[in-house]
C-alpha cells in the first residue's frame, strides 16, 4: 500500500535516510568492485579481445601465451589455406621501452595488417596505421605526438587513438607489420627472419568455428588454434583474477542483500504493534507486505542512484593507472540484481507479517 | 446477589425482531489434551441496534476472548455469531478482514493508533480499506474530528496527543466507516477517572446518536452507569446482570 509506505517514510526521514545511506554504501562497493575488476581484466585482455578476428593461432610451445608464441611468416598462408578460413593475417607483438616528449613509457607494440583480421577495434579518434612509422595508440598520448621506441630508436607518429585495447595493463601501439619488422630488426640485429607471434583468422559465414579451430590445429604443424573467446580466457592469470574479483563482488553482494533483509526485518519487528493494529482493523496481510516491498524498492532505487553517483565520482577521482570506465549494462544489471534480491530478502519481513495474529491487538491469546 | 437472567432470555429482543448481534453458545478452548483451557463456556447474548452494553469481568475471565470472537479476530471452538444476519463464524480469513474493515469499529486499550499517521490520516486510512469515495472520506473525517473536539489536532501524530485525545481519535477511527458494531476494549485503562468518564460519555453519545451497537469491555464499575445493559463474565461463563458485583476483582 503506497500511501502507508510513503507516509511512514516521510515521517521517519532520519531512519529511512540512514537506511538508504547504508544501502547506498553497499551498492557503491559492489559497483566499484565490479567496475574495477572489469577495468583490470579489460586492461589485461583488451588488445586480444578487440581483434577483428574469430580465432587465433599460437605455436604449440606458447602455452596459451601470445608473447611466448613464435611462428614462421609462412604459417599465415598455411592457416589461410585451411577450409573454412576466410582470411588470415600475422600478428607480431613485443614489449618495448619508449619515450613521449622525454617521458618514459613502456608500450606493447603490435604489428598488424590494418585491413585484415588482427587489426584492433575501439578506434575513438583518427585512423589506424597505414604507412611505416605510424601507430594507433591506446595510451596517454595525443594525435600527432611522436613515440620514440627504445632501444630500436624507431619513431612512431600517433595517427589514431584507441580505447579498451590495452594489453597486460600496458599502453598499446598498433603499427603496420612492416613497422613492426623494423622495430624487431633494430632491437635484435642478426635475426634470420622476423617471426610473427600469432595468426589471427576469420571464418567463412557458413563455417563452424570450433570445427575450423580443430582443422587448423590438425592441418598446420606445430600450432594450436583457439577461438578468440578461449584465447582471451586462457591469458595467463586472467582466470584467477576474474575468480578473485568474482568472489569479492559476490561476497559483497550477498552481504549487502543479507544486511538489507535484516534491516527491514528489524524495522518490521519494531512496527509489529502498529501492524497488528492495522491487521485488526481490517488491513489484509497482503497490503502490509506490499507496503514493506514498496519501501524496499524505494530505498534500494534511491540508494542505487546515490551509489551510482559515488561510483562516477570514484572513477573520476581514482588514479589507478587503468582505463576505468562505467559499463552501463553492468551497472543496470547490478542494480536490478540488488533490487530483485532485496525484495526476496524482504520476504523475511513478509513472512513475519503473515504470522501476525490480529487478535493480539486486544490481548486475546 | 445480582439477579441473573437465563441465556435464552437474553437472545430475544422486543417484538420478536432478530437482534443486530446474536452470540449463540460460543465456546472457546485454547490448547488441547491436558493443556486445554476453556476460556469461554457456551456464551450467549444478543445486543440490538442503538444499544450500548458493558461487558464486565476480572482479568482472565474471558471477556477479551469474547470481544475478539465477536469482532472476527478470533475463531470460536464452537457456537456462532450473527451480525445483521451474517454468520461471522462462517467467513473465511479474507472475508473476516473485510468484515472487520467494513462492519466493525474497534477502540483498543493500547497501541490504538498508527504512530506515523496524523489523527486525520488515521481516520482516512480505514476509509481507504473500503470503497468510500475519497472526497466523502475527507469530509467525514473532518466532521468526526470536529465533533470529537479534535479539529485543531487533526495534523498531529499520536505522540503529540494526550492520552484522552488519542482515545478520542480512536473513537473517530472506529466510527469512520459507519460500522454496525463498535467494540471497545478497556477504553479508560490509561486515563484518570475524570478523563475516563468523559471518554465513555462521548462514546455513548456517538454510538447513540448514530444508532450503532456498542459493546464496551471494562473492569471499571464506575463506567457502567453510561451503558444500557451489563453482562458479566466469570471463569468463562457469561451472564446478564442487573447490578454488577464482580468487576474489578
Amino acid at each position: 500500500m503506497v500511501f502507508l509506505a510513503l507516509t511512514e517514510m516521510r515521517r521517519a526521514k532520519l531512519r529511512f535516510g540512514l537506511l538508504t545511506g547504508a544501502v547506498a554504501l553497499l551498492v557503491f562497493l559492489v559497483l566499484l568492485l565490479t567496475t574495477l575488476s572489469g577495468a583490470l581484466v579489460g586492461a589485461l585482455t583488451g588488445a586480444l579481445e578487440g581483434l577483428r578476428a574469430d580465432g587465433i593461432v599460437y605455436s604449440d610451445s606458447a602455452r596459451d601465451n601470445i608473447a611466448a608464441s613464435r611462428l614462421a611468416p609462412e604459417t599465415v598462408a598455411l592457416v589461410a589455406a585451411v577450409p573454412g578460413v576466410q582470411e588470415a593475417a600475422g600478428v607480431g607483438t613485443l614489449t618495448s621501452g619508449g619515450r613521449v616528449d622525454a617521458e618514459s613509457v613502456d608500450f606493447q607494440v603490435f604489428g598488424v595488417d590494418a585491413a585484415g583480421p588482427g587489426s584492433p577495434s575501439g578506434l575513438t579518434e583518427g585512423r589506424l596505421a597505414e604507412a611505416v612509422g605510424e601507430a594507433a595508440v591506446d595510451g596517454d598520448v595525443a594525435i600527432g605526438q611522436v613515440i620514440v621506441l627504445d632501444p630500436s630508436g624507431v619513431e612512431l607518429t600517433v595517427v589514431g587513438l584507441l580505447r579498451g585495447a590495452q594489453f597486460n595493463a600496458l599502453p598499446t601501439a598498433y603499427t603496420t607489420l612492416d613497422t613492426y619488422d623494423e622495430v624487431v630488426t633494430a632491437s635484435f640485429p642478426g635475426l634470420p627472419f622476423v617471426p610473427v607471434n600469432a595468426v589471427a583468422f576469420t571464418v567463412t559465414q557458413d563455417a563452424d568455428l570450433s570445427a575450423v579451430v580443430s582443422a587448423i590445429s590438425d592441418a598446420v604443424p606445430e600450432v594450436t588454434a583457439y577461438s578468440l573467446t578461449d584465447a582471451v580466457a586462457l591469458i595467463p592469470g586472467i582466470e584467477s583474477i576474474s575468480q578473485s574479483f568474482g568472489i569479492l563482488v559476490g561476497l559483497t553482494f550477498i552481504i549487502g542483500i543479507v544486511v538489507i533483509g535484516f534491516f527491514f526485518l528489524i524495522l518490521t519487528v519494531q512496527k509489529l504493534r502498529a501492524f497488528t493494529l492495522l491487521r485488526a482493523i481490517g488491513t489484509g496481510s497482503g497490503r502490509l507486505a506490499t507496503s514493506v516491498s514498496v519501501q524496499i524498492a524505494i530505498v534500494v532505487l534511491l540508494a542505487s542512484v546515490i551509489a551510482l553517483g559515488l561510483t562516477l565520482l570514484a572513477v573520476e577521482g581514482l588514479n589507478t593507472g587503468l582505463p576505468v570506465s562505467i559499463n552501463v549494462s553492468t551497472v543496470i544489471g547490478t542494480i536490478v540484481a540488488v533490487l530483485v534480491f532485496s525484495l526476496l530478502a524482504g520476504l523475511l519481513s513478509v513472512r513475519r507479517i503473515m504470522r501476525i495474529d490480529p487478535a493480539s491487538a486486544v490481548g486475546a491469546r | 446477589m445480582a439477579e441473573q437472567n437465563s441465556t435464552s432470555e437474553t437472545l430475544a429482543t422486543s417484538g420478536g425482531v432478530p437482534a443486530l448481534l446474536r452470540v449463540d453458545e460460543v465456546t472457546k478452548i485454547y490448547g488441547s489434551g491436558h493443556t486445554a483451557v476453556t476460556a469461554l463456556q457456551a456464551a450467549s447474548m444478543s445486543v440490538d441496534t442503538n444499544e450500548f452494553v458493558a461487558l464486565l469481568g476480572p482479568s482472565g475471565s474471558g471477556k477479551t476472548t469474547l470481544i475478539s470472537i465477536i469482532g472476527g479476530l478470533l475463531a470460536p471452538t464452537s457456537g456462532s455469531i450473527h451480525l445483521g444476519g451474517v454468520d461471522v463464524t462462517g467467513l473465511s480469513a479474507r472475508e473476516l478482514t473485510r468484515f472487520r474493515a467494513e462492519r466493525v469499529g474497534f477502540v483498543f486499550q493500547s497501541a490504538n493508533l498508527v504512530p506515523f499517521l496524523t489523527a486525520r490520516e488515521n481516520l482516512l486510512y480505514v476509509a481507504g480499506l473500503t470503497k468510500m469515495p475519497k472526497s466523502h472520506a475527507r469530509q467525514r473525517a473532518d466532521q468526526l474530528l470536529e465533533e470529537l473536539g479534535l479539529a485543531a489536532r487533526a495534523k498531529n501524530v499520536p505522540e503529540q496527543l494526550s492520552g484522552g485525545e488519542r482515545q478520542r481519535v480512536a473513537i473517530g477511527r472506529a466510527l469512520m466507516n459507519d460500522p454496525d458494531l463498535v467494540l471497545v476494549d478497556e477504553p479508560t485503562a490509561a486515563l484518570d477517572t475524570a478523563l475516563g468518564r468523559q471518554v465513555v460519555q462521548l462514546l455513548r453519545r456517538e454510538i447513540k446518536d448514530r444508532g450503532k451497537t456498542g459493546i464496551m469491555v471494562t473492569h471499571d464499575l464506575r463506567m457502567v452507569e453510561y451503558t444500557d445493559r451489563v453482562f458479566e463474565i466469570l471463569d468463562g461463563h457469561l451472564t446478564h446482570v442487573e447490578s454488577p458485583t464482580t468487576a474489578g476483582h
